[in-house]
């Protein structure tokens, strides 16, 4: 099996060196430089991606457990993207409806529940930032 | 459309306007990239007049099928109107809007192009370099000069609505959270924290109700590479209420190029705030700049959602959209995340 995350970045590195500069001046360059910094993110993404959605699931779960709520979203069957990241949207409603529910309290244990909540909604939106694009420089491109 | 079909009926069209002007041919059009909220085109226009041949550089800015934002674009005609040969702005002249697709296929308006000048990517804003210094009290001075620009009587005060000083905050927040609850393909917590955190915690009324250009942003402008900028585009976005939230925008992380020393990556805050107070008549308010600055990471999400949305539809192939819906999409939910974790005790 070929190594997919290293064939996106290596496809993304000719779209923005290797093509894009020769399309200079058409208006397909800024689609090309645009789809090559796409795919060498892409490449980076399909490594992580199962990793990252396990632990936005997980995180999920632990804090729905931590407030008592009989959540009823059922395990992935597989560990599919598709089927992960159905599960983990699921589990997002709940948590908004948990957040929503706890900012309406006032007292600590709410706040202390809630600021968890922060601290897995902000794990979760490290582990989702893409790593910056590499646009070449001008008298490059 | 082909363009050369598009050429042909660009050049029958626009001699029926232009007075006086026969024998109109397209010499030449070129789609120009970017601008994913319109299909746009630089156009020279050949004619002759009574005074002898002319050409003119126009630029064609037609409705795609979808687009990152979705306005209309007798607002933006009108904005342009509204701020063109006001206060020495850098805006081309407004000359045609047509809104029955008969003419090119999809409703259109055509602006005069200006002729010196490249745009800057906020992710190389470093390219911007030796005129950073510059180009940043221009692009202060005009943000402060929209904002002083006359309501009443304005081209697009004719358009919109004028909301109370009291209310902007209110019909902005509404408009935005609307357009994530409306196109998000997933569910959007963080968003959704966020606008209930601003709702909890209005800012003051606008200290005036003024035009907001509503994407003033570098990416957005025009600079000759001399120093000068040239030209202030793209605004689609356009309308009345609080000139915070350009302010907001403007200085958004995204578009500084990770520069947090200076406000936009392009001036020191002091320096900044203080040309956008000269020129606005305004009165920094930290707190309205707070809100604003907040609601401009959800204003952000709103953007990106609908264009990740148009994109996956496959109305619009322009990879611009599925851009906005992953890394900026992203960039602007960490910004948010770690604004406001904080603040309810996460990290403390």
């Amino acid at each position: 099996m070929s190594d997919i995350g290293m064939i996106l970045q290596r496809l993304g590195n000719t779209l923005v060196t290797g093509v894009a500069p020769k399309l200079e001046g058409d208006y397909a360059a800024g689609h090309a430089m645009m789809t090559g910094v796409m795919a060498v993110m892409a490449g980076e993404a399909w490594d992580n991606a199962a990793d990252r959605l396990v632990n936005e699931i997980a995180g999920m779960r632990g804090l729905l457990a931590l407030a008592g709520k009989n959540v009823t979203v059922a395990k992935s069957e597989s560990v599919k993207i598709s089927d992960l990241t159905a599960e983990r949207d699921e589990l997002a409603r709940y948590l908004i409806t948990l957040q929503m529910s706890l900012e309406a309290r006032e007292d600590q244990e709410a706040k202390d529940l809630n600021a968890k909540i922060w601290m897995h909604l902000m794990g979760t939106a490290m582990a989702r930032m893409p790593s910056p694009p590499e646009f070449p420089d001008a008298d490059e491109a | 459309m082909l363009e050369e079909e598009l050429a042909a009926k660009f050049a029958a069209y626009a001699e029926a306007r232009l007075p006086g002007a026969k024998n109109a041919r397209v010499e030449s059009i070129k789609r120009i990239h970017g601008g994913a909220s319109r299909q746009t085109y630089s156009i020279d226009l050949a004619y002759e007049d009574a005074t002898g041949p002319k050409v003119k550089g126009l630029i064609l800015r037609r409705d795609p099928p979808d687009s990152l934002i979705d306005t209309e674009r007798r607002i933006e005609y009108a904005a342009i109107k509204s701020a063109y040969g006001q206060r020495d702005l850098p805006v081309p002249e407004a000359l045609f809007l047509e809104t029955d697709p008969a003419a090119l296929g999809a409703p259109f308006f055509v602006m005069g192009r200006i002729e010196k000048g490249d745009p800057v990517n906020p992710f190389k804003i470093e390219d911007i370099e030796p005129h950073r210094a510059e180009i940043g009290k221009q692009f202060f001075q005009h943000l402060g000069s929209i904002a002083a620009l006359p309501v009443e009587g304005s081209a697009l005060a004719e358009e919109t609505e004028i909301p109370a000083a009291d209310a902007c905050w209110r019909r902005e927040l509404n408009y935005w959270a609307n357009e994530i609850r409306s196109n998000a393909k997933d569910p959007q917590p963080v968003a959704e924290a966020a606008i209930r955190h601003l709702e909890r915690n209005p800012p003051p009324p606008a200290q005036r109700l003024s035009i907001v250009h509503g994407d003033y942003r570098t990416g957005n402008y025009l600079q000759d590479g001399e120093g000068t900028m040239t030209a202030i585009l793209d605004w689609e976005m356009a309308h009345i209420g609080d000139p915070y939230e350009d302010l907001a925008w403007a200085t958004d992380l995204l578009w500084c190029g990770n520069d947090q020393e200076r406000a936009a990556g392009l001036l020191p805050w002091p320096e900044a705030i203080a040309t956008w107070q000269e020129a606005s008549g305004c009165t920094f308010d930290p707190a309205a700049f707070e809100w604003w600055s907040l609601f401009a990471h959800v204003k952000a999400l709103g953007i990106w959602v609908t264009s990740e949305k148009a994109y996956a539809a496959g109305d619009n192939d322009d990879p611009i959209l599925a851009w906005s819906g992953w890394f900026t999409h992203a960039a602007h939910e960490l910004m948010l995340a770690m604004r406001l974790g904080p603040k309810y005790g996460a990290g403390a």
